[in-house]
């Protein structure tokens, strides 16, 4: 497989990496795989569940569907780069308060996913949530408490 | 001094569930999250047909590459069994999708490329997949046994139901399917498995630790002792998981390579090899005298188990339950039979047979209300079986424990408040406005619909729980069974702090490993919180004894008599105190062990609940909208109502699939699923959650801890009829066949025309 390597530099949560990676890598297999970051999940590995939800240069991308040689140059943020140190970010707090997650194999997805939402500083309505979030799956379908818990977090407009 | 003012009341609240920190951090650490140094990822080959023998396999090519360590087949893996009727693998398969080989290679990539090159010789046979072929005579048999498990059905009957027909003024009857509905869990079965040359370690994602044990050490002919089964967090079973040859196939790889071995099905195989819901195939009838007494029920279901038999017998007995114990009546018979087809496997999924069951049942009952002329609420609450059961002569010995789903009358409930339910959820839904709010002409028609449920569940297999004092001062809590991720730890902890006297915190809930947990049953049937809550109940009491009575010696105190247990330590009346920490390192290991039979010689423990929705179904589209989802359960004292009403509202949401949107489409010219995967397998979304009310009776249940019954299934048997009722009374169709998919929808209203 050393024959199908590329060297690339990226950053994720802020630290520079610079591997030599197998060309078939995506993004999801490089963060599971060569940086042990198993936040993100392969629910599908096809792009159609959101399990692997991170932000890409600022936008929630499915990281099954970014190939590893495209992210050169790139800033990656995931589930693990949220909280600093005993620090949790406003939606991990939410979601702890709200009972946004149950079996929790979703649940970093869910919360990369209304990460742009809560960074775009202004206020949203529920339907945005839902719609932000329409590509994330829950199979125990906590859908409630999961808009709860965004809602919790960033706040919706007073007339939704 | 001890602080006599702290006292923990955590029973009742919402405690934060245990797990949710980790989770959402990321770290929480789920099976195919885990990996050891010099781990092999396994492959498995799938059969491209639905029956065929195996004649050869040449795995030479494959073996010749550099990255492949090992091929298994069923011509190398030995004889052992998984289940009766499932060996590691087989030189027969039975399914598309069907295991027939499996490869050790230094990553995913290489193991894929070897897949390619094993070369299978196929004698490939006729093959039947739908319950109709099957039966046919003359078709291959899927099974030596036949196609027909055990030869026959299931009979359970109480009275004689043709006297209850005869009897009748009216008899109503009908015929429902429903289709092959999968879990879908988000985290796809996965197995690493570390074979040290005695010792085996099994990591995978189980509701039962030492039955899967049990199971490994049966199949590889190991001794269990030799085996440590571990259970990291769970991406969900539902119910499903467990049973597929995924953990053995990576047991045998890592014995016969001495490395590790990780075997992760991708999304495909996991609906294809792993659990689906029985599809079923009921003709259900009903007979009832003018004034609305229900004289007789007499329900024949057919299930599809695929081509392994699974849970199979324990799914066609519970969807039974229904028509033999939701209407007071005293003549019932439920025949239930299982057939192989040549599809993925049906096996245990949330509420076994009991969404099928009351789909036709409850179907059935507006039926028949609409029949007499009354209102379909009014004909439930004149016939729902009461706190006394059923009619009849109680034929269980009085010394015996009853069983949750017995078919004898006679026997009273420890609790039952379905009339409240139905009570309860009429006033929330607007029962009383049902007639203003249809909607005759346009588009958008309005409707109300409404079911009811009944549902085993509570006690389970013998559970044990063993509890100490920690030299720190704080507690352990020693259990066996696993949180699938449905919050039972939480609740089960809960429960332990309240009786022993301590706060929750205080209390370390050590579960998820088989080498220090005692025995416990799997995480099935809605019996955790019941049978593992009943354990940790008594563990907890027999502690809190043991702690007074050394801190009655520590103290200096003659006897233990006003000793008492506050979250700080241990407390005499007249002010005298020991903290824990201290007791701890006085008194040395304090310690409990306890094992219970959840159950009750005199009651049938079960749970109860109705459903109502209103919808507004759009005859241009077919599609159905839910304006407002209301559900009544009596599932006896809830412990935490948050996590208890995210497992109802989640357990309804995904009932919305089985309602509207999921099933494994079939090809039946070549026996291949067509839509394994997410994109083709519609799930409900965050986008069509409705509104639901989550309303719990007030009942507290003499027979559970704290009076408590079940409630992780429970939400997920009314959602089908309770649409299907709706549908009817906004349109005037209605539906025998799940799902209702805006084509069927439409096809539906067509044939009104």
């Amino acid at each position: 497989m050393e024959n199908h390597a590329t060297k690339i530099t990226f950053k994720v949560n802020g630290e520079q990496h610079t591997l030599d990676i197998d060309n078939r890598f995506t993004l999801l297999d490089i963060l599971r795989d060569r940086l042990n970051l198993t936040g993100a999940k392969k629910g599908c590995d096809l792009g159609e569940c959101g399990a692997c939800t991170v932000i890409l240069d600022g936008k929630a991308v499915n990281s099954c569907q970014i190939l590893g040689v495209k992210i050169t140059s790139s800033e990656i943020k995931t589930i693990e780069g949220l909280s600093q140190g005993d620090m949790l970010h406003p939606l991990q707090i939410s979601f702890i308060e709200n009972d946004g997650g149950q079996c929790g194999y979703c649940t970093p997805g869910f919360i990369m996913g209304a990460y742009p939402l809560f960074e775009s500083k202004t206020n949203v309505s529920v339907e945005e949530i839902r719609l932000a979030l329409a590509g994330n799956l829950c199979r125990c379908n906590a859908y409630g408490a999961i808009i709860d818990s965004v809602v919790g977090a960033i706040g919706i407009k007073v007339d939704g | 001094m001890v602080d006599q003012n702290i006292h923990s009341s955590s029973v009742g609240t919402s405690f934060q569930r245990t797990d949710l920190k980790d989770k959402v951090l990321g770290i929480a650490k789920y099976t195919a999250d885990l990996s050891l140094p010099n781990m092999l990822h396994a492959r498995v080959l799938r059969s491209p047909h639905p029956h065929a023998n195996i004649l050869s396999i040449d795995v030479q090519p494959a073996l010749k590459m550099a990255g492949v360590h090992d091929i298994l087949t069923p011509f190398n893996v030995g004889v052992g069994k998984i289940a009766p009727d499932v060996p590691i693998l087989d030189t027969k398969v039975r399914f598309v999708g069907d295991e027939v080989a499996a490869i050790a290679a230094v990553n995913l990539y290489e193991a894929d490329t070897a897949l390619d090159l094993i070369k299978v010789s196929y004698d490939v046979l006729p093959f039947s997949t739908n319950i109709d072929t099957s039966l046919e005579m003359g078709n291959p048999k899927i099974h030596a046994q036949g196609n027909i498990v055990n030869g026959g059905p299931i009979v359970e009957a109480r009275g004689n139901v043709e006297e209850g027909f005869g009897q009748a003024d009216y008899i109503v009857e009908d015929s429902f399917t429903t289709p092959d509905h999968h879990p879908a869990s988000l985290e796809p079965r996965a197995a690493l498995a570390s074979w040290d040359g005695t010792r085996l370690t099994m990591w995978k994602p189980s509701r039962g630790i030492h039955a899967d044990k049990a199971i490994l050490a049966a199949a590889l002919d190991v001794n269990p002792n030799n085996i440590s089964v571990i259970g990291p967090v769970m991406g969900a079973g539902y119910g499903s998981k467990d049973e597929t040859r995924t953990s053995i196939l990576a047991a045998l790889l890592s014995m016969r390579t001495g490395r590790p071995v990780k075997l992760e099905l991708n999304r495909e195989e996991e609906f294809l090899a792993g659990r689906r819901r029985h599809s079923t195939s009921t003709k259900i009838k009903m007979g009832v005298k003018k004034d609305g007494t229900v004289t007789a029920v007499h329900v024949k279901t057919v299930m599809d188990t695929g081509a392994y038999l699974s849970s199979g017998p324990g799914v066609v007995r519970r969807a039974g339950q229904g028509a033999l114990y939701l209407y007071r009546c005293p003549n019932v018979k439920y025949e239930g039979q299982i057939v192989y087809t040549n599809t993925p496997t049906a096996g245990s999924y949330r509420a076994l047979g009991a969404p099928q069951g009351h789909f036709a049942l409850e179907s059935l009952s507006d039926q028949i209300a609409e029949k007499l002329n009354m209102d379909p609420l009014k004909f439930r609450l004149m016939n729902h079986v009461g706190p006394e059961g059923q009619p009849g002569e109680r034929a269980t010995p009085k010394n015996q424990i009853i069983d949750t789903q017995p078919v004898e009358g006679g026997v009273p409930f420890s609790s039952n408040e379905l009339r409240q339910c139905l009570i309860l959820g009429a006033d929330a839904i607007g029962w009383d406005k049902r007639d203003q709010i249809t909607t005759p002409t346009g588009p958008i028609r309005r409707g109300i619909g409404m079911s009811m449920f009944i549902y085993r569940g509570g006690p389970g297999g013998q559970s044990n729980a063993e509890m100490s004092l920690d030299k720190d001062g704080c507690f352990t809590l020693n259990v066996g069974f696993m949180d699938v991720g449905e919050g039972s730890s939480t609740v089960v902890l809960q429960m332990a702090a309240d009786t022993l006297g301590v706060l929750p915190q205080m209390i370390r809930l050590n579960s998820g490993n088989t080498d220090n947990t005692p025995q416990s049953p799997m995480t099935a049937g809605s019996t955790l919180t019941f049978s593992a809550g009943q354990a940790a109940v008594r563990a907890a009491s027999q502690l809190a004894s043991v702690v007074i009575e050394a801190a009655s010696e520590a103290i200096g105190l003659t006897d233990a008599e006003g000793l008492y247990i506050t979250p700080d330590g241990v407390c005499s009346m007249s002010g005298d105190g020991v903290k824990f920490a201290d007791l701890a390192n006085k008194s040395g290991l304090l310690k409990a062990a306890v094992s219970v039979t959840p159950g009750s010689k005199n009651y049938i423990v079960n749970s109860f609940g109705a459903h109502f929705a209103e919808i507004e179904v759009d005859i241009e589209t077919g599609y159905v909208k839910i304006i407002k989802y209301v559900a009544v359960h009596d599932s006896g004292r809830i412990i935490n109502p948050k996590m208890a009403e995210g497992q109802v509202r989640g357990g309804i949401s995904q009932m919305m699939g089985f309602t509207f949107l999921e099933d494994m489409e079939i090809d039946h010219s070549s026996g291949v699923t067509l839509n394994a995967s997410f994109l083709e397998h519609k799930s409900p979304t965050i986008m069509e959650y409705p509104e639901i009310e989550v309303i719990f009776t007030d009942s507290i249940d003499p027979v559970g801890p704290f009076g408590a019954k079940s409630l992780g299934e429970t939400p997920c048997i009314a959602p089908a009829p309770t649409i299907a009722n709706a549908l009817y009374h906004a349109t005037g169709v209605r539906l025998n066949h799940l799902p209702f998919t805006p084509d069927s929808v439409l096809t539906a209203l067509k044939r009104l025309r």
